[in-house]
């Protein structure tokens, strides 16, 4: 089921470290990538090279199942996994935060000339030697095709953001195309290296329906794998593209199997039936025991999600900072990291994810201390009640909190955030709904109490939160952004109009900085702990790097081979 | 009959009417929509939603929506679905063999063991084996479907070993007897409930028909057993038998969504979970429209045919 | 679903009556084994050292029978055995008002579709007809789709998928009987049509309502554990068998008990009844027939 686990975005949305200086003088908040540490399990791996033809296959179980194939169209996580299989961007973020070429040939800048300096004119080199799985070869009105599909007003495109700016598309030669943007954009850097994959033109200019048509369950693309056939329901096979322009394919094979049930996804990950737990991949409870299994490495990688509590900050109580602050003390972080989490996530006190450069680091730390919280909300004037719940001026301290129902590890976190207020004279009281229903209007119009849920807060990975913290973002008052808590501060929307126009690294650093500091003592949200995931390799498939810039692990698996 | 047959199908009609327009207007109160999960990413500004919502005709007034899904469901235009665009019948279509396959192989296995046990059940009235039966068919009846699949992926995949926890197949195998393999526990759960329901019928029916005069005239008559049973109770025995198979239908159908659940089997039980979750109302209508034709179509067999076979009925 | 199997059988009377007491011996197991969940679930939580919703998270999945915990406890270090009292009360309850419910509704619809006759039957019946066409569970994730989870909406859900064939019975039962000379008495004596509705003909098929509403609850009570197990149902943290079982899902390899419990639980009393309704129809009517 979709869910707001956090591992969604645009992606990380990145820009080149070398050009990040030039990027800046574009004018919008641009960002450098998030970095993950090197990892242990890098290391682990036996040294050996990747063999000279595709060998072997690689099963991959998904907890969800694949259903959009047009990778311009709306789609989930779940979705991109095949995308990045079937079809390649003009350039991709690595896992260290770096744009890497692929259709271009080289990724733009000003230096080199991709860019005019007032970031209004873009031009793009592409390689020539590129051809699309039929054996067309792929050329600059390939791109053309798909920018102007995605403005098409009869195309169900996922999102015009950025691509509505994009005018006077010129194609300048086969590998070669110019394009001026209505207003500077820098994000867009990172929108087209991140879900913005190129479709081919010569197949997709014949459809009747952009919407519907062969394509969309049997896609063309310029991918390291073709596509090979779909079971409804079951399975998704991939075969190797053998022309492919990249690195790789090193297996002959993909297989994406839908597994709807993450112990059933276990069981077979155990038994060997599986390669790789994909999305979602191993529940925390299993993995414990999932580390011992001979012949089985577990990873666990963080993702630019962030676990919080998310309070209506113009419901009731809420609007309390005092009530906020009391809240978040009578939180036993450490018991629900322990042990409904088996001690695997991190604890945060922001929205920023720990790797990213504008982290701040200073921010005051959580405690869970009870009497501290009593002692606040008898100070603020919460008196205790019939049956123990404090009031102040007909208030009460009463409040529902809402999750996707059926994710286990947040039901039981609720329950224990009932016992753990209840014991300071807040009584909360679950109301849990199916995904289709808690994040359409009940989320987006603030019609919630409280939440839990994991957001990847970052505006691609820029640090820049306008939409989620700005005080014109907000859905219920018909704002056009994310900004669902209802926050309001005239010193938070400083801080974002100043570090939108600052350049230099150090400056926007100290901007966000203050900014995160600022969310952290309001209290617009109460942080658990940073989003993560834990997934199942089978030893000797070697290649498997996650990358906290994409919304999906299994994004590079042309690079993947079998010892 | 052929007027008979004639009104029945009239009625039948206007009955899918009615459950066409019951289950759109649940499906459309609905809180939440098929673009709720896209929401919940910061993929999509609201802007893009409420163009998306537009583009998909989501926006216009219910009975217009209505009566638009209607007119082209009547010229066989069932819609597409939300998620990966393809037709609603061919949606369905593909996730069909995997659910008939549940179906057909615990329906075989429930109708032989549920006969013989209700047969032997009658004919032994009473006897220790009776009772047995009687009690264990009604526990049958009482254990909730999904509990008794957990119970058995515990005690034959996780302790033993011995079945597959769930999937219709290995991936890249595929045999036959792979496909046994998977087979065999969802279709065993499934069978459970469907061999007591065939064994109650059996036996009453069984003994409905051993009681009555002609029986007892052939037995008066020295008759041997084995020909009574034979040539006079079982055929009569087996007639109402046909009706049993009609109206089982939809219980039958519901088991398999439970049955498919727990053992993630990939059919239209799955497709119908998955596609409520995502709101994916083509879909959603098209499994209501083919399940409530089947369950009609199911009922209204049994009843001609059990006018055909048996002439006492009268119809009309 | 488990109401379907109904027999007519006919017996020779030294037959019947052996037949009639054997049955009714299940049936009265069944009535014990009910009344004794029914207590249990009223007192039993009172009797135990522990709150069903008291978590101890350092406690967590202790086995059964090991220390204070009978039946052990769950992911969050509760007593299974007090959530399984709890959660009896919700499951039972739930059980009794939705079969409440689905009477109420199928006597009135059927009561006026019988009475009536002509067009307001026919339109009246035909709608049973149409719901009937939904598979029960394809029915129930639909409106549960339509609604927020809780006890309530759980209730009436379960309800408004279980009164259809008691509105058949009384239907059929009333329109028979309107035609006799009581009803036909009770005009000429001038009553309003709802009073010989309601107070000379339903009473008339009281037997058959009976029945029905026996085996009604052990539909719902199943439908509940359905409906909680596909995480529609009730809502944490309070206990219902069929959540407890839903949450027990994925413990079912490291602590089985969880999934056990509540479980035979639920087997055990719809079984029973089961049972009982089996009984109370041979008892009050052995010839009578319930589609």
């Amino acid at each position: 089921m979709a869910d707001s686990t956090g591992r969604f975005g645009v992606g990380g949305l990145h820009f080149g470290i070398p050009n990040r200086r030039q990027f800046f003088q574009l004018g919008a908040g641009a960002a450098a990538g998030l970095t993950l540490p090197g990892h242990a399990f890098a290391q682990s791996e036996r040294p050996s090279n990747p063999p000279d033809k595709p060998r072997g296959q690689v099963i991959a179980a998904l907890s969800q199942e694949p259903t959009v194939f047009h990778p311009l169209m709306p789609g989930i996580e779940v979705d991109q996994g095949v995308w990045w299989q079937v079809f390649s961007l003009l350039w991709y973020i690595d896992p260290a935060g770096n744009f890497v070429p692929d259709l271009a040939r080289e990724v733009p800048t000003i230096e080199n000339g991709g860019l005019s300096a007032d970031g209004l004119t873009w031009k793009i080199k592409l390689r020539s030697d590129v051809k699309w799985h039929d054996g067309t070869p792929f050329t600059a009105d390939d791109v053309k095709f798909s920018l102007e599909l995605i403005n098409d007003s009869n195309f169900r495109a996922r999102s015009r953001v950025g691509h509505s700016l994009v005018k006077d598309i010129k194609v300048v030669a086969a590998d070669e195309i110019h394009w001026r943007m209505e207003a500077p954009y820098s994000p867009y850097m990172s929108i087209l290296g991140s879900l913005t994959f190129i479709v081919p033109k010569h197949i997709l200019e014949k459809v009747s329906d952009p919407n519907a048509s062969p394509f969309h369950n049997a896609p063309v693309g310029t991918g390291p794998f073709r596509w090979g056939e779909r079971v409804p329901g079951d399975h998704i096979l991939l075969n190797a593209h053998t022309g492919y322009h990249g690195k790789g394919p090193y297996v002959e094979r993909v297989v994406f199997k839908y597994i709807p049930d993450l112990t059933v996804l276990y069981t077979q990950f155990r038994t060997g039936q599986v390669d790789y737990t994909g999305l979602q991949g191993i529940l925390p409870n299993f993995v414990q025991e999932a580390k011992t299994l001979k012949g089985r490495k577990i990873v666990v990688s963080s993702t630019s999600s962030v676990e919080h509590i998310a309070p209506n900050l113009e419901f009731g109580p809420f609007a309390d900072r005092a009530v906020r602050e009391a809240l978040y003390l009578a939180i036993n972080k450490q018991a629900i990291i322990d042990a409904l989490y088996y001690g695997l996530p991190t604890q945060t006190e922001s929205f920023v994810p720990q790797q990213a450069w504008s982290f701040q680091q200073e921010l005051s730390q959580h405690k869970y201390d009870p009497a501290k919280a009593n002692a606040l909300l008898d100070a603020a004037g919460w008196v205790r009640g019939a049956g123990g719940v404090r009031e102040k001026g007909g208030v009460k301290l009463e409040f529902t909190n809402s999750t996707t129902s059926g994710n286990a590890a947040r039901e039981q976190t609720q329950q224990l955030l009932i016992q753990d207020w209840r014991a300071i004279g807040a009584a909360m009281r679950v109301n849990n709904m199916p995904a289709a229903v808690i994040w359409g209007d009940f989320w987006q119009q603030s019609k919630f109490n409280s939440v839990i849920v994991g957001v990847n807060f970052m505006l691609g990975s820029d640090p820049d939160v306008t939409p989620r913290f700005g005080s014109g973002a907000i859905p219920a008052k018909g704002g056009r952004g994310y900004n669902t808590y209802q926050y309001q501060s005239a010193e938070a929307d400083r801080l974002l109009a100043q570090g939108a126009k600052q350049f230099d690294l150090a400056q926007r650093k100290a901007t966000y900085g203050e900014l995160q500091k600022l969310i952290r003592n309001d209290l617009a949200i109460l942080p658990l702990f940073q989003g993560f995931i834990a997934e199942g390799v089978k030893e000797g498939l070697q290649g498997f790097r996650p990358n906290i810039n994409t919304s999906i692990n299994c994004w590079n698996i042309r690079e993947w081979y079998w010892a | 009959m052929a007027r008979y047959v004639v009104n029945r199908l009239a009625q039948a009609i206007m009955l899918l009417v009615i459950v066409s327009a019951i289950g759109f207007a649940i499906l459309h109160l609905a809180p939440g929509g098929p673009l709720s999960q896209f929401a919940a990413s910061a993929q999509m500004t609201q802007e893009d939603l409420d163009r998306v919502t537009r583009q998909l005709g989501l926006d216009r007034p219910l009975p217009i929506q209505y009566l638009d899904w209607f007119g082209r469901m009547l010229k066989g235009d069932w819609g597409r679905s939300y998620r990966d665009g393809e037709a609603v019948l061919s949606v369905i279509s593909s996730h069909l063999g995997a659910t008939l396959e549940l179906m057909a192989t615990a329906t075989i296995i429930a109708v032989l063991l549920g006969c013989w046990i209700g047969i032997l059940g009658a004919l032994r009235r009473y006897s220790l084996f009776d009772t047995l039966a009687t009690v264990g068919a009604m526990i049958a009846l009482s254990i909730p479907t999904f509990w008794f699949g957990l119970v058995t992926i515990y005690v034959f995949s996780v302790k033993l070993g011995w079945l597959p926890a769930g999937n219709r197949e290995t991936v890249g195998d595929g045999s036959l007897l792979d496909l046994l393999h998977h087979l065999i526990a969802p279709a065993m759960v499934l069978a459970l409930v469907e061999t007591a329901m065939w064994g109650r019928f059996m036996r009453s029916s069984m003994l409905e028909v051993i009681n009555q005069d002609y029986i007892r005239t052939a037995r008066a008559k020295g008759m041997p057993e084995w020909r009574i049973l034979t040539v006079h109770a079982l055929r009569n025995a087996l007639l109402p038998m046909i009706t049993v198979a009609g109206l089982q239908f939809p219980t039958l159908l519901g088991g398999a969504l439970v049955a498919e659940t727990v053992f993630t089997w990939p059919g239209m039980g799955r497709l119908f979970l998955d596609s409520i979750g995502y709101r994916d109302y083509p879909v959603v209508m098209g499994i209501l429209m083919f399940s409530a034709t089947m369950v009609l179509i199911g009922s209204l067999l049994a009843d001609i045919l059990y006018a055909v076979v048996d002439p006492r009925i009268r119809v009309g | 679903m488990a109401t379907a199997a109904l027999s007519t059988v006919q017996l020779a009377p030294g037959q019947a009556a052996w037949r009639r007491f054997r049955r009714h011996r299940l049936a009265l197991a069944g009535g014990v084994i009910i009344l004794v969940l029914v207590l249990g679930s009223a007192f039993g939580p009172y009797l135990l050292p522990f709150d069903d919703t008291y978590i101890d998270i350092m406690k967590r999945f202790a086995p059964p029978l090991s220390g204070a915990h009978i039946l052990g406890t769950d992911e969050l270090g509760r007593d299974v055995l007090a959530r399984l009292m709890m959660g009896a009360r919700v499951s039972l309850s739930i059980g009794f008002v939705a079969m409440m419910i689905a009477m109420a509704v199928g006597i009135v619809v059927g009561a006026f579709a019988g009475f009536y006759g002509g067009l307001i039957g026919a339109i009246l019946m035909r709608l049973v007809d149409a719901v009937l066409c939904f598979p029960t569970i394809f029915l129930l994730l639909a409106l549960a789709a339509l609604t927020e989870p809780g006890l309530v909406t759980t209730t009436v859900l379960i309800a408004a998928t279980a009164w259809m064939a008691v509105a058949r019975v009384v239907e059929a039962q009333v329109r028979s009987l309107r035609e006799r000379e009581f009803a036909v008495a009770a005009l000429a004596f001038g009553s309003s049509n709802l009073r010989i509705m309601f107070r000379e003909l339903v009473p008339n098929a009281i037997a058959p309502i009976v029945v029905a509403a026996t085996l009604n609850v052990a539909k719902a009570i199943l439908l509940e554990s359905y409906v909680s197990y596909l995480g529609y149902g009730i809502q944490p943290p309070a206990a219902s068998w069929g959540n407890m079982l839903n949450n027990a899902q994925i413990y079912l390899t490291n602590a089985p008990w969880l999934a056990i419990a509540p479980g035979l639980a639920i087997t055990l009393a719809v079984t029973s009844f089961n049972f009982l309704g089996d009984g109370l129809r041979d008892a009050l009517d052995p010839r009578m027939n319930i589609p």
